[in-house]
């Protein structure tokens, strides 16, 4: 039996490691076991807004094309089809099917029954202090296909 | 969506929400859930292919993760180890600003890869004392091949040096 070395650099690959929708998924399920459901919310909306608070200060700033170009990056990065129709006033997310989804039902596993909420309570928090708000229109469990609508709110 | 490129600091995050809720414990809690919930695969490849199981399991994961590593297998000696002189997460955690890494972050690593090998035999060590520097080795031994202590580094120096082999 041969010894066996590999060598490799970061620039030797890309940083997408896509198992991590997985882990997060079971983070997510075992929060929802242990403590319930609003812990997830509170979870995933404490690190949303703190993680994301440069994008709720770009959309302070410049609006929802921040939010827009945000989703169009990420759903890139991740090979997401997804439809963006965007104004001044209100941006249309249409996702044919979440990645993290189809990644984890490809690899067998489990996603959790609030995995949703990486979608609405993350959102929320990044519109929170915002002239801005977010309504889940639609939502497919199976798939993670999904219809949401930012918009500025009339207050 | 969050992007799995985002994914370390929510990890993070999730072991520091769970502390501030019910201390340590909870945390470890969690990472026991976690390896016997999330790790079968590395479970079956060792089981299937032994040592060499570890080294395809990490394989794909620190390429996946785009780590700057060295990971040597010694079938006939019965040693596995990586050096990770770069970890991409850990790195990432450290460079984020916005958010303060949870106190004892590498410590997962420790508890989840060990709890998956030990009971299927194997020893099992991290050394995380440089994980301040995004840096750490871990290594993986087979007892039944006469070792009951962790390698040192230079127990792969005949191998060193032979990339690709």
């Amino acid at each position: 039996m041969a010894k066996q070395v590999s060598r490799r650099t970061a620039a030797d690959n890309e940083y997408l490691h896509k198992d991590f929708h997985g882990a997060l998924s079971a983070g997510i399920e075992y929060l929802h076991q242990r403590y319930g459901a609003q812990a997830v919310r509170d979870y995933l909306g404490e690190f949303a807004a703190a993680y994301y608070a440069p994008l709720t200060a770009a959309l302070r700033l410049e609006g929802l094309v921040a939010i827009r170009d945000h989703l169009a990056h990420m759903y890139q990065l991740e090979s997401g089809k997804i439809q963006l129709t965007c104004s001044d006033d209100e941006l249309l997310l249409e996702v044919e099917a979440c990645p993290a989804v189809a990644h984890m039902r490809r690899h067998g596993y489990p996603v959790a029954r609030l995995f949703s909420e990486t979608t609405r309570a993350v959102y929320e928090a990044i519109c929170r202090g915002t002239p801005f708000k977010v309504q889940v229109l639609a939502y497919d469990e199976s798939s993670g296909g999904s219809v949401v609508r930012f918009y500025r709110s009339p207050q | 969506m969050i992007s799995c490129t985002d994914f370390i600091p929510a990890y993070s995050k999730l072991f520091q929400f769970l502390e501030a809720r019910g201390g340590r414990e909870a945390v470890l809690d969690f990472w026991h859930y976690l390896s016997d919930n999330f790790l079968g695969n590395l479970k079956r490849l060792v089981q299937e292919h032994g040592l060499h199981g570890c080294w395809l399991y990490w394989d794909r994961t620190l390429t996946e993760e785009a780590a700057d590593f060295t990971m040597e297998l010694d079938e006939e000696a019965g040693r596995f180890r990586i050096t990770v002189h770069r970890c991409p997460s850990k790195s990432r955690l450290l460079e984020c600003r916005r958010l303060q890494p949870y106190h004892d972050y590498c410590g997962h690593c420790d508890v989840l890869y060990r709890r998956v090998l030990e009971p299927l035999g194997y020893g099992y060590l991290l050394d995380a004392s440089r994980c301040g520097e995004a840096s750490c080795s871990l290594e993986v031994w087979d007892p039944k091949k006469g070792l009951d202590v962790p390698a040192c580094p230079e127990a792969f120096a005949s191998c060193a040096g032979a990339p690709g082999e």
